[in-house]
C-alpha cells in the first residue's frame, strides 16, 4: 500500500509534504520534551530497521500470501517515534527496493503515520479501562483495535487519494462507492492484522513487557 | 537483502563529481518539476532530459532495468486498467472491450512521469554514497533526531535481516512449514499465525536488547553530550559551490526545472 512516483498530481505530493512536516515537527517536539531524548533514539532506530525487515515476512493465506503493514504495531510500540520511524522506513523502501517513491514520501508518511499515531493513542487507552481487569485481556483487546485501526484508516486514505486524483471518467457517486467498497474489502486484512497484533502483543507481554510500555 | 546502495557510488562521472548538497537540491527540484507535468506535449522534453542525465551519470543500464522490475508491476496494473475504463472518446472497440483515448493519454503521462522521477532519483542515489547524502541532508536542515535515526537504522538494517534469515532457517530445520495441506482457502492457519507472531516478536526483542547495548556503548563514547554531539556529521568542509562544475550543473538543473514549471503553467492557462 504505497503510492509510487508519477501517479499523483504534484499538488497532492506537495500537500503530503505540507501535512507530514508539521506532524513530524510535533512528534519531534514531543520526543524532545522527554527526560532524555537521546536515550530513545537507538531503540527507535533498531526497531525501525526491525519493522522494515519484518514487513518482508509473508503470512500464507491460501491460495496467496500477504505481508503485514505493521503501522498499528509500530504506533503502539514506539509512540511518537513511530512517525519519524515510518518516514525513515519509507525512505529506505523507496531507495533500496524501489517501493513507493521520493516525491510521495510525504503522502505515504501521512497515510501510514497518522493512523500509527492514532493506534498509539488507542493502545494507551488500555490504562484507562484496566482497573482491576486482567492485563492479558485489556492488552489483547486494545492491541487488536490498534492493529485494525492502523491498517483500516491507512486503506481509507489510500483509496480516497487514488480514486479522487487519478484522471478518470467516473462520477462522484461511483467514486464514493468505489472508496467504500475497496475499504470494506480490506476488512479481512484488518482482522488478520488485528489478530496478528494481539498475538504479538501477548507474546511481548509474556517475554519482554517493557517493550510495550512507552 | 544485498547491500546495493553504494555499489556504483565509486564510479567517475560529471554527476559523481557534483557537490552533494547542490546535487540534492538541484535534482530534487527537477524531480518535482517532472511531477508537475500534466500536459502530454511536455513529455518528449521530459524523456530527453532524463536520458541525458542518465547518460551523464555513466551508470550501467542493466542496473536500471533490474531496479525497474519491482515498481514496473504497479505500472503494468495502471496500463492494463486505465485505457479500458477511463474517458469517453472510444478509439477502438471489439465486442465489450473498448479502448478510450483519455485513458491512453493518462497512461502515457503517468508512465513517463513515473520513469523520469524514478530514473532521476536513481541517478541521485547511485552517484552519491549514502552517508554523504545524509550528511548533505543534515547540513540542509534535517533534524538531528531524524539524521541519527536514519544512520542507525541503515547501520543495523542488514544485520537484523541476517538475524531474521537465521531464525527462519532454524524454524525450518525444526520442521516448520508455512503451508500445510489441511489449510482452507482465504483462512489463515491460527497456529501458523501465532508462530509468525512469535518470530516477529523475537526479532523485535533481539533488536531491542541490541539497541540497549548499543546505547550504553554510544553513551560511553560521549553520545548525547551537547558539546561534542554531531560534530562529525554537521561539518561540511566544502562550500555549496566548491567548484565550477557544481555551479554550472546546479544552474542548468534549476533552469530546466523552472522551464518545465513555467511551460506547464503557460500551457495550463492557455488551454481552453
Amino acid at each position: 500500500m504505497h503510492i509510487p512516483d508519477g501517479i499523483l498530481p504534484a499538488q497532492a505530493c506537495i500537500g503530503g509534504y505540507a501535512i507530514a512536516t508539521p506532524v513530524t515537527w510535533y512528534c519531534l517536539r514531543q520526543i524532545n520534551r522527554q527526560k532524555d531524548p537521546t536515550a530513545q533514539i537507538p531503540k527507535a532506530s533498531l526497531l525501525t530497521a526491525a519493522f522494515f525487515v519484518a514487513s518482508s515476512i509473508h503470512i500464507p493465506i491460501p491460495p496467496a500470501s500477504v505481508h503485514l503493514v505493521f503501522n498499528g504495531v509500530l504506533g503502539a510500540m514506539l509512540g511518537y517515534h513511530a512517525f519519524p520511524a515510518i518516514l525513515i522506513g519509507l525512505f529506505f523502501q523507496a531507495i533500496i527496493i524501489g517501493h513507493g517513491g521520493l516525491t510521495t514520501i510525504g503522502v505515504n508518511a501521512v497515510m501510514m503515520g497518522v493512523p500509527a499515531l492514532l493506534a498509539y493513542h488507542v493502545f494507551q487507552l488500555r490504562y484507562h479501562v484496566r482497573r482491576g481487569r486482567s492485563d492479558r485481556w485489556t492488552t489483547g483487546i486494545f492491541a487488536f483495535l490498534a492493529g485494525a485501526v492502523g491498517i483500516g484508516v491507512a486503506a481509507l486514505i489510500f483509496f480516497a487519494l487514488i480514486i479522487t486524483t487519478i484522471p478518470s471518467g467516473f462520477n462522484a457517486t461511483t467514486e464514493q462507492a468505489a472508496i467504500y467498497g475497496l475499504t470494506l474489502a480490506h476488512i479481512p486484512l484488518m482482522l488478520i492484522e488485528g489478530t496478528f497484533t494481539v498475538m504479538l502483543a501477548l507474546f511481548l507481554q509474556r517475554v519482554k513487557p517493557e517493550l510495550l510500555e512507552s | 537483502m544485498r547491500v546495493e546502495l553504494d555499489e556504483y557510488a565509486h564510479l567517475d562521472s560529471l554527476i559523481h563529481r557534483w557537490e552533494p548538497r547542490s546535487k540534492l537540491v538541484g535534482l530534487l527540484a527537477l524531480i518535482f518539476a517532472f511531477a508537475f507535468v500534466e500536459d502530454v506535449r511536455l513529455l518528449p522534453a521530459v524523456v530527453v532530459v532524463t536520458t541525458v542525465l542518465y547518460i551523464a551519470s555513466r551508470l550501467p543500464l542493466s542496473v536500471l532495468l533490474k531496479r525497474l522490475r519491482y515498481p514496473g508491476i504497479f505500472l503494468l496494473g495502471i496500463v492494463v486498467v486505465l485505457p479500458f475504463l477511463s474517458g469517453e472518446t472510444v478509439i477502438w472497440q471489439w465486442g465489450w472491450l473498448t479502448v478510450r483515448q483519455e485513458g491512453c493519454w493518462a497512461v502515457l503521462l503517468i508512465a513517463c512521469r513515473f520513469l523520469a522521477i524514478l530514473i532521476t532519483g536513481f541517478v541521485l542515489l547511485g552517484t552519491t554514497p549514502f552517508l554523504t547524502l545524509v550528511k548533505a541532508m543534515r547540513s540542509l536542515g534535517l533534524p538531528v533526531i531524524l539524521a541519527d535515526m536514519t544512520l542507525l537504522s541503515y547501520r543495523y538494517l542488514y544485520e537484523i535481516a541476517g538475524n531474521l534469515a537465521t531464525m527462519r532457517q532454524a524454524m525450518r530445520l525444526r520442521g516448520f512449514r508455512s503451508q500445510s495441506k489441511s489449510e482452507r482457502f482465504f483462512i489463515p492457519n491460527i497456529g501458523n499465525l501465532r508462530r509468525f507472531a512469535s518470530l516477529t516478536g523475537t526479532l523485535f526483542i533481539r533488536s531491542y536488547e541490541q539497541s540497549e547495548r548499543i546505547y550504553k556503548a554510544m553513551r560511553l563514547r560521549g553520545y548525547g553530550n551537547a558539546r561534542v554531539n554531531h560534530s562529525a556529521i554537521a561539518s561540511t568542509p566544502k562550500s555549496f559551490f566548491s567548484d565550477h562544475l557544481s555551479l554550472i550543473a546546479f544552474s542548468i538543473t534549476l533552469l530546466t526545472a523552472t522551464a518545465f514549471f513555467m511551460t506547464e503553467l503557460l500551457l495550463y492557462f492557455s488551454s481552453p
